[in-house]
């Protein structure tokens, strides 16, 4: 056994000198941006080596009692190593001039809260998602991290960082809201028979379902608390042509969706909007997606997934989300600019900008939007 | 299913656990063995510090898992359920012969106060039960992060 951890230890040490010769000579070449998560990378590259080189020196104590250690210790340094280098060195290795605007993005928002200034960032090609971890990384496909439009999505991951920040405190409200709605399920009269059995069991389903659920609904609401109308019309206009998924769905795929069905989002969203005085915003949300629903033919039903009866509960637990997390809020200022020049002085005012630029003049937009991140990214 | 994300965070965790499992375990009976040195020691604080912290929490999920039973758990995710319900059914399987185990989750802390080889005995006992639990635990998140060749 001793044997075969040495060789194995020696492998990955040497791999993992090889990754490091490797970030090194990338480094000068990431922008400027990325230099902080990089910095991080090479740090937690430089632990799994000292790792290493512990086990292979724990083993020279020829104590048999530590090999089930060792052992265990060599498949954790294997497992961090695997996954450092399939999936956190790619953002490095893979580098280009125009990750520059998603980072700028992130780094700005990251900056911005306490809990997340120190947490370093990176960008990765792929649909719309986070993993809520020290380093970082941020999911985007190529093409929308190219433009303005879809950027306020990353507000709704940013979410899920949040959460992860407040983890006890947000499971906690949760838990809560879980409550709440078992409550709004239950039936005035109890019997005990297998119909109620069953009903219990109906219940029980749609009451953990909606652990992930609370989260997500969360998450939107981040996205348009730090947003604004920016956020909603992205979210909007990026998901309502994906098919009849986006509206309706059977009740065995609801059962622990990780998501809600994104119909259901759009209405609390537009209860969010006109709660915090977007009425025209919150009316064109519903309409919009009533219509595309009712071209379709589809009758909204959630199977008792969701009802309108669970919104105030939802609400005020997501409020109390958002007191505990306390991200940025949209200002005033931020949700209308007069011109770019007062737009580029927060990053919020500019994706507003982008939007309103968008729906006023789609034929000029795209010139309007280049010009606006170039200069956004100092380049003019 | 369950988004990546989630997959991602509990590999994560499981890993640092399973960090600070070894190197307690380590330090534990290089002290047993009498040869433990001033740099573990050092570490061996820290990982302390994250384990007590992490049974903590897991005690109070599994006491109310316990509590309701067949009622679903709220407020924990899908991963850290898991987590909890295999803890229990190997408690009740009598998998785990640890008296942390057996006892509370708690009495872990007054086992690492203790300068007894006995505890510390049991503390190494511990240690390995829990380190198996994690493993398996991990499987399920490995899989979905590393994907397989």
């Amino acid at each position: 056994m001793r044997d075969i951890l040495r060789q194995n230890n020696r492998a990955l040490r040497h791999e993992i000198e090889q990754l490091q010769r490797t970030l090194n000579e990338a480094r000068n070449k990431i922008p400027e941006e990325l230099k902080a998560y990089s910095d991080r990378i090479v740090t937690d590259c430089e632990k799994l080596h000292q790792a290493c080189v512990q086990n292979l020196q724990d083993l020279d104590l020829e104590l048999d009692d530590l090999l089930k250690d060792i052992l265990s210790n060599t498949q954790f340094v294997t497992r961090a190593f695997h996954f450092l280098n399939k999936h956190q060195v790619s953002p490095i290795l893979r580098a280009r001039e125009s990750d520059r605007l998603c980072l700028k993005l992130l780094r700005w928002l990251h900056a911005e809260h306490e809990k997340t200034k120190d947490i370093p960032v990176a960008l990765r090609d792929d649909e719309f998602s986070i993993w809520p971890i020290e380093p970082t990384i941020y999911f985007m496909p190529c093409t929308a991290q190219r433009g303005l439009l879809y950027l306020p999505l990353f507000f709704h991951e940013f979410g899920h960082l949040l959460y992860a920040c407040h983890r006890v405190e947000m499971n906690e409200l949760v838990r809560e809201l879980q409550e709440a709605i078992a409550d709004l399920l239950s039936p005035a009269i109890q019997r005990n028979d297998e119909y109620t059995q069953e009903q219990e069991r109906s219940r029980n389903l749609i009451v953990e379902t909606w652990y992930e659920w609370a989260q997500e609904i969360f998450c939107d609401a981040v996205g348009f608390v730090v947003g604004g109308s920016s956020f909603a019309y992205a979210f909007s206009m990026y998901l309502r042509m994906l098919g009849r998924g986006e509206y309706n769905v059977s009740r065995e795929k609801l059962a622990h969706r990780s998501h809600p069905v994104t119909w259901i989002r759009i209405q609390l969203m537009a209860n969010r909007g006109r709660q915090m005085g977007y009425e025209a915003l919150a009316s064109d949300l519903e309409e919009t997606w009533s219509r595309i629903a009712d071209a379709m033919g589809i009758h909204e039903d959630h199977d008792g997934f969701f009802d309108p009866a669970f919104v105030p509960a939802i609400q005020q637990k997501v409020n109390d989300m958002l007191t505990e997390a306390a991200p940025h809020e949209v200002q005033e200022a931020e949700a209308a600019s007069p011109d770019l020049d007062s737009a580029l002085n927060s990053p919020i005012a500019l994706l507003n900008m982008a939007w309103q630029k968008f729906w006023d003049s789609p034929a000029d937009y795209r010139a309007w939007e280049q010009q606006a991140i170039e200069t956004f990214l100092g380049k003019r | 299913m369950n988004p990546q994300w989630l997959a991602v965070q509990s590999f994560q965790n499981s890993q640092d656990l399973l960090a600070a499992i070894n190197t307690l375990s380590i330090h534990t009976k290089l002290e047993l063995a009498g040869r433990s040195d001033a740099k573990r020691a050092k570490t061996a604080v820290k990982a302390k510090a994250d384990l007590l912290s992490f049974l903590e929490e897991l005690e109070d999920m599994v006491q109310r898992a316990e509590k309701v039973d067949a009622n679903p758990m709220l407020g924990i995710d899908p991963r850290r359920r898991q987590l909890v319900k295999s803890f229990i059914a190997a408690k009740r399987n009598f998998r785990l012969h640890s008296v942390v185990f057996r006892d509370k989750l708690s009495y872990a802390t007054k086992l690492f106060d203790s300068a007894k080889p006995t505890d510390k005995h049991e503390i190494v006992l511990f240690l390995e039960e829990l380190r198996t639990l994690l493993e398996e635990h991990l499987e399920n998140d490995t899989e979905r992060v590393l994907g397989e060749i």
